[in-house]
């Protein structure tokens, strides 16, 4: 039987429907979803959730005792992720090029950082591979796959042996990239990855240790009700200061800028910060909206306690719903039919899902 | 302005919808470059009219005679001449869309295209390209971005790849011109130098009404601010039809478009080389 409706689930629900929508770009229905109030945007939601998660993977009341298991365990889980990446890369990139042909437009090869895909397929294949090379809007899963591959293992260890200092070891590695700063960079294609690993590691390793009954989640939880006084003034002045444009120019800033600007690559701290108060304000809601709107609560959970499928449905739908709106033009009625149709698909995606964990558990 | 104030409006009205209970509380001065008075020039003019060491007229980086004519207005550019100048350095911020289509190929691991010929026509130049290219990216989302860069990498020019994606996603004409007018004013206040890269070109694209006045309207934005523009449509199509009569596939066919941008990056290298040696604008009289 799946797990009941719970806050997690339900939250990382909401998470995959906004990546879903913010993942087509211009879509009317863009303007709904939270990033327009606010520094974070569900990328951060869907990584803390992701740490919050591995800590009933690591330490939860079925989590392996031993601790070469618990390992085999997020290798099992990372490998997981990294065959989701390189198969949603590979329908992503056959999408585009049967669009291209189809549709005699070969600009639509050039669409997400596909074109070194066919102007150079032997570099860019390896680095397709080792996720070094990462389609635009396809660059979340080698982000989680970093964190499941290096920071797990790491996470899980220093919880078990040397529980004191993960976080501050996390943050240090944090302020070490935005000082210095570290990029990652990407190849053959030189750049750099756009959610930077060393940066957004600590968002990983927050959301598992406040997920703990012990240590900062126990403050928390103790200091809940204080803590959301103090964020909601903070969730309210990012709210208008985002709406309005009203951040300050950036380059005003001293040396290391990283640390006072708001920058998605390196999670600056501007909009860690801004997350944070922004999880302990919203997350008040849940009860009420589970009281209220039942069903959405159980529509939403049903997506996020099969977040992996529903994020690769959602992906290509993504990239589906941007040919569709290049095919038609701007029109209300196109993009309802988009984002109606696509959730209707996610949906079907988790109850499959689920079906045939049921059928397979018998 | 009224575009932008009624999205920004609805959006207020529709998050207040979702998050009513938490979330209710939401509620050119012109740089020292002098560039609006800069005029066009060619790269002749530019070439002949400076004190500086450059490039004779025929030294500028050659173009494939399949690349026909670039269709760029060149004008000065001070901040990367100054940069020059001083140092013999210059940064490029590369922003936008597909970045190996304004850098040129980038096989076997050598650097960008525009990178070997900037350094190969300018003895002595250093040329440091920072790609922060992401793919499918509006020009709204890339000029907050964009901001962010220049804090972080101080640049002395930036290409901006922009339109062709906002095309594409029906972003209306007006709201596409506000932004990027804003963000190319905000760059000039912060002596940064700045080059527009237009729209690609596409045959099955000149009957679409929509793409054609996104085109028109970053024409419009790179006249009235006085930058530099390269007009990729204009120049691919003269491509398209030259290698056409060559009986050679049209550029926007499979497997050709590599050609298409190294002809790009040819087209990027010679406004550079052009703008870094051009004529600085006359300041207008003081009375």
């Amino acid at each position: 039987m799946p797990r009941t409706p719970n806050a997690v689930d339900f939250w990382r629900g909401y998470a995959l429907v906004s990546i879903f929508v913010n993942h087509i770009p211009g879509i009317y229905f863009e303007r709904f979803t939270h990033r327009n109030v606010s520094f974070s945007d569900s990328a951060e939601l869907f990584v803390f959730l992701a740490g919050w998660s591995l800590g009933y993977l690591v330490g939860g009341s079925d989590a392996p005792k031993s601790t070469p298991r618990l390992m085999l365990r997020l290798g099992s889980r990372a490998f997981q992720i990294y065959a989701a990446q390189i198969l949603i890369s590979s329908l992503a990139i056959a999408t585009l090029a049967s669009a291209a042909f189809l549709l005699d437009n070969p600009l639509i090869l050039e669409w997400h950082n596909a074109a070194a895909v066919f102007l150079d397929p032997a570099l860019t294949h390896i680095g397709l591979v080792l996720l070094t090379h990462q389609l635009g809007y396809f660059d979340i899963l080698p982000l989680y796959v970093v964190l499941m591959v290096v920071a797990a293992p790491l996470v899980a260890l220093i919880y078990r042996f040397g529980r004191p200092l993960l976080v501050p070891l996390s943050l240090a590695i944090y302020l070490a990239a935005l000082i210095v700063p570290i990029t990652v960079p990407t190849w053959p294609v030189p750049g750099q990855w756009f959610f930077n690993p060393l940066a957004w590691q600590v968002l990983f390793v927050l959301g598992f240790a406040l997920s703990r009954p012990d240590g900062i989640g126990d403050f928390v939880q103790r200091h809940i009700n204080v803590i959301r006084l103090v964020a909601l003034p903070i969730t309210a002045l990012s709210a208008a200061v985002a709406l309005f444009s009203l951040f300050p120019d950036p380059t005003i800033f001293p040396e290391p800028k990283l640390l006072f600007l708001n920058g998605k690559t390196f999670l600056t701290p501007v909009r860690l910060l801004q997350f944070l108060a922004l999880a302990a304000v919203m997350s008040v809601t849940y009860v009420y909206i589970a009281r209220g709107v039942p069903w959405l609560v159980a529509f939403l959970a049903l997506l996020g306690r099969n977040s992996l499928n529903v994020f690769c449905v959602a992906s290509v739908l993504s990239l589906l719903g941007q040919i569709v709106r290049y095919l038609y033009s701007r029109s209300f009625g196109v993009d309802t039919v988009i984002v109606v149709v696509g959730i209707a698909l996610l949906w079907l995606t988790a109850w499959v899902s689920e079906w045939r964990q049921q059928r397979a558990s018998g | 302005m009224e575009a932008a104030t009624s999205k920004r409006l609805t959006t207020a009205a529709g998050v207040a919808l979702i998050f009513s209970a938490a979330l209710s509380l939401a509620a050119w001065a012109q740089a020292t470059t002098g560039q609006a008075t800069t005029g066009e020039a060619t790269s002749g003019q530019a070439a002949t009219g400076q004190g500086n060491t450059g490039p004779g007229d025929t030294d500028f980086p050659p173009l494939a005679k399949e690349c026909g004519e670039a269709n760029a207005t060149t004008m000065a550019l001070p901040n990367s001449a100054r940069a020059l100048a001083k140092d013999k350095k210059l940064k490029i911020l590369a922003i936008g869309a597909s970045s190996a289509s304004i850098l040129g190929g980038m096989r076997d691991g050598n650097p960008p295209l525009l990178e070997q010929l900037l350094e190969r026509t300018i003895a002595g130049l250093d040329v440091e390209i920072v790609n922060r290219g992401v793919s499918g990216e509006l020009a709204g989302d890339a000029a907050k971005r964009l901001k962010v860069e220049v804090a972080l990498n101080q640049p002395d020019v930036v290409l901006w790849q922009v339109g062709t994606n906002d095309a594409f996603a029906q972003v209306p004409v007006e709201e596409f011109q506000e932004t990027v007018g804003e963000m190319v004013r905000w760059l000039k206040e912060h002596n940064t130098d700045v080059i527009l890269v237009g729209l690609h070109y596409m045959k099955n694209l000149a009957k679409d009404a929509h793409y054609q006045a996104m085109r028109a309207s970053l024409q419009h934005i790179a006249n009235v601010e006085n930058v530099p523009r390269i007009g990729r449509y204009e120049a691919m199509e003269i491509l398209s039809r030259t290698l056409r009569e060559n009986g050679r596939r049209d550029p926007g066919e499979f497997g050709s478009t590599e050609s298409a941008y190294d002809c790009m990056a040819r087209y990027v290298a010679r406004v550079i080389a052009v703008g870094l040696f051009a004529k600085p604008p006359k300041k207008p009289a003081s009375h």
